[in-house]
């Protein structure tokens, strides 16, 4: 039974009926039903109504969709008379209709008045529709009770902040709950929850930007959050390259404490430039951004966080720093402090200096092994073992990233890749960041394209083993 | 089929028995028996809906069996909750069937299905809360629209035939008061198509067959027409008469027939009423429902005009006040147009 029925069962048993009780259901039904002839400015419509062959059904079916009608014209009519009639309809009348709003929200014939609300600009400064409303509207969008149409979600996010909290936060955590091991599933999800779409609105995008730093600082910047950041960033800069130039906000707009040449680069994606020029591409950036960091003397947490969060946010960039090594780039310096930089952004006891040292070391050792086209479990355990001693965490993740990038893009690493990673997942901490990657660099490469099948069937069989394990 | 003819005519009789005082003697078994030939017939009204030839046979006799306002083939397909919710209304029923009837409500054997009831219990709900904030109340009300609305449909849907509306409008209209019967009539023709400008019967036979029945009952009857034409705004009379040339026309003349009851007072330098107890409108009354009538559109400003010329005329075709009505209603009014010509110099 509905739950009003079960509330109405309640309240008044059918079992009393013949006391006053009983009488009490009957003309709560009555009330609740019928255009009744108990009241007194009905009576007559019912006796109409029923006399033409219509229910109070209909009746009221029609009533409700005649009411929000002309609430709906009465306030598009105001908007565009604004500048001639001075607010025929006051601003607290409007923050009247939209209280009244409030228990109604689920109920369809409503939609056209929600989203004319939400569209409802009175001139004012100050907000005029009752937070109450728009925190009750934005509840019911999100548990998805209501479905309002694409402008009035953006207006909605547009006026009232705590709206957009919740939602990016939502989304947020929909994602963390997934079980991800294919990225494709949450790209999906990002894109329903429209949050992409609105993000084209450079304030929106600021915030959410603000939204996601702010997490990934609460979490100790846990890898299933940073991916899930550079997902959406890769869906925000896809939509935007789509949409028509109408609309288009200058990039400022969006990154405002950057240096515009450095956010240009990043926002690159890889499949726009052949692949022979990305490490170009990849030594611009770092040129760039040491420039900035050890030049410019960044001395705050803040500041350096701030760029650091943008770099983060295009890793794809990043990855494909640590592919192009492990391919035997030349001149990898470059390369490496990039790599240095993302792991250990601080270097105020030259943390990353020391950090960038050791992974030279294994990179040299990795690269001993380049060209070898069989490779044994233990040569490999054995030359990084030194290296893995140390408790740099954060020097443990550069290197976790360098050697899973060599397992899949080296020959001789094919053949114990299997073998390795289950080291590395078994015996140290590095197993989601080792998960996230193999992740990430799927998706990569089943959108950027050009990788050989052999390595694309080896990460196939290492996500599935994985998968399984979870 | 004929038995089929012969069950579907005891359906006024259900009708009307459900809600009268004979329910009293109702217990649960003849109310099961009542709700499902209610069903029945909702079943019965699903199976012909397609088939025209049967249905109308069945609408025939249906029509037959009340007197007043008889019933249509649309009364078998809401049979369950018009008889439902009517028998939820009568109070005469004991509790035991009351108990019943409230149990197959709920179980949705009665009446519309427990879905449908928590839809109507909370779209009820919302026009309560909505029209209390209703933005500028406008005449007419959401109500009266949603009336005309209901019967524009019932008229379309008989519209094949004019001859079966007229039977059933009457009376059905009949059980509203006076006052907001004429006020659905009214916006019913206004939401209806009406004539095209032209004043021929332009937009098709269903524009001109819907209107038709309308008209038809509130111009047969000289009294009612006469007591609507009292009621009514003159604005909404002069949307309506700008529509139909029909209503035009006799409007006109009953105007012209409630202002030769006009006397002039010399002493006050007045129009007033000759017989204060008969006649209808007053002076200030009649020049604003012609001011009403020559805002319409040109067409109907030009009639109204005409008319009133020609009644200036017969009076005598006095230009100085004081002498006839008529001459004075249109040196009135030409001053209106004037000032309306030349706003604030």
């Amino acid at each position: 039974w509905p739950p009003f029925l079960m509330f109405l069962d309640a309240i008044a048993p059918l079992g009393h009926l013949g006391t006053q009780d009983g009488l009490i259901s009957r003309s709560l039904l009555c009330h609740l039903l019928s255009s009744s002839k108990w009241e007194r400015n009905e009576a007559e419509t019912s006796t109409f109504i029923s006399a033409l062959g219509y229910t109070s059904a209909d009746y009221y079916c029609h009533l409700v969709e005649n009411i929000v009608s002309s609430l709906v014209t009465e306030l598009r009519g105001n908007q565009f008379n604004e500048l001639n009639i001075q607010g025929r309809i006051s601003v607290s009348h409007v923050n009247a209709v939209s209280l009244f709003c409030i228990p109604l929200i689920t109920l369809p014939d409503l939609t056209p008045l929600l989203e004319t609300l939400l569209d409802y600009h009175g001139g004012a400064s100050k907000e005029i529709l009752s937070s109450e409303f728009l925190e009750a509207v934005n509840d019911a969008l999100l548990k998805k009770k209501i479905s309002l149409s694409e402008a009035a979600i953006f207006s909605l996010w547009h006026r009232h902040l705590p709206s957009l909290e919740s939602a990016t936060l939502n989304l947020l955590d929909q994602l963390i709950s997934l079980q991800i091991n294919s990225l494709e599933k949450v790209a999906c999800v990002i894109k329903d929850s429209l949050l992409i779409q609105a993000a084209s609105h450079p304030a929106i995008f600021r915030i959410v930007n603000e939204i996601f730093k702010n997490v990934l600082l609460e979490t100790d910047g846990a890898p299933e959050v940073m991916t899930i950041i550079q997902v959406f960033m890769q869906l925000f800069i896809q939509v935007q390259q789509n949409e028509n130039k109408q609309h288009k906000f200058p990039l400022k707009a969006y990154f405002p404490h950057h240096q515009q040449p450095l956010v240009i680069a990043l926002l690159r994606r890889p499949f726009e430039l052949p692949s022979t020029h990305w490490l170009q591409h990849l030594k611009h950036i770092s040129d760039m951004l040491k420039s900035i960091v050890e030049d410019t003397n960044i001395s705050s947490f803040a500041d350096l966080y701030e760029i650091w969060f943008l770099v983060a946010c295009f890793g794809e960039w990043l990855d494909i720093a640590a592919e192009q090594l492990m391919k035997g780039a030349v001149a990898p310096d470059a390369l490496l402090w990039l790599l240095a930089f993302y792991y250990c952004p601080e270097n105020e006891n030259q943390q990353r200096t020391q950090t960038m040292v050791e992974s030279r070391a294994v990179y040299s050792h990795l690269m001993m092994f380049y060209n070898r086209t069989v490779l044994s479990f233990g040569e490999l355990q054995a030359s990084v073992n030194n290296i893995a001693d140390t408790e740099q965490y954060h020097t443990q993740c550069l290197v976790t990233h360098l050697l899973t990038n060599f397992l899949l893009f080296s020959s001789g690493g094919h053949m114990i890749a299997q073998e390795f990673i289950s080291h590395i997942t078994e015996t140290t901490d590095m197993s989601k960041e080792v998960c996230t990657l193999l992740i990430r660099t799927a998706y990569r490469i089943k959108h950027n394209g050009g990788e050989n099948q052999r390595t694309v069937k080896l990460l196939n069989e290492l996500l599935q083993k994985l998968a399984l394990k979870v | 089929m004929e038995a089929v003819l012969g069950q579907v005519a005891e359906l006024p009789a259900l009708f009307a028995v459900s809600r009268s005082a004979q329910v009293r003697d109702w217990e649960p078994p003849t109310l099961d028996r009542a709700l499902d030939w209610a069903r029945y017939f909702q079943h019965l009204h699903d199976r012909f809906r397609g088939r025209p030839r049967l249905r109308d046979a069945l609408e025939r006799r249906l029509r037959r069996g009340g007197t007043d306002s008889p019933l249509s083939f649309r009364h078998l397909g809401g049979c369950s909750e018009l008889l439902g919710l009517a028998l939820l209304e009568n109070r005469a029923l004991q509790p035991a069937a009351c108990r019943r009837l409230l149990q197959r409500f709920l179980q949705g054997q009665a009446g519309p299905d427990p879905g449908r009831l928590v839809l109507l219990a909370r779209r009820k709900a919302a026009s309560r809360l909505l029209e209390s904030c209703a933005l500028s109340p406008t005449e007419p009300g959401p109500r009266v629209c949603v009336e005309a609305r209901l019967l524009l449909c019932r008229l379309r849907e008989d519209g094949r035939e004019a001859g079966p509306a007229l039977c059933w409008l009457g009376p059905v209209l009949e059980q509203l008061s006076q006052p907001r019967a004429f006020a659905v009539v009214a916006e019913a023709l206004l939401q209806g198509d009406g004539d095209s400008p032209a004043g021929g019967q332009g937009g098709g036979a269903e524009a001109g067959s819907v209107a038709d029945p309308l008209l038809s009952w509130l111009l047969e009857d000289p009294h009612r027409f006469s007591a609507c034409c009292l009621l009514l705004p003159g604005t909404l009379l002069a949307s309506l008469a700008d529509r139909y040339a029909r209503l035009s026309r006799r409007y006109l003349d009953l105007l012209a027939e409630w202002g030769s009851q006009l006397l002039y007072d010399s002493l006050r330098g007045r129009w007033v009423k000759s017989r204060p107890d008969e006649a209808k409108l007053c002076w200030e009354e009649l020049r604003e429902r012609f001011g009403c009538l020559c805002q319409g559109s040109v067409q109907l400003r030009e009639q109204t005009q005409a008319a009133l010329k020609l009644l200036k005329a017969r009076d005598g075709d006095f230009q100085i006040r004081g002498l006839s009505v008529w001459t004075d209603l249109l040196l009135e009014l030409e001053k209106d147009l004037r000032k309306k010509q030349s706003p604030n110099v």
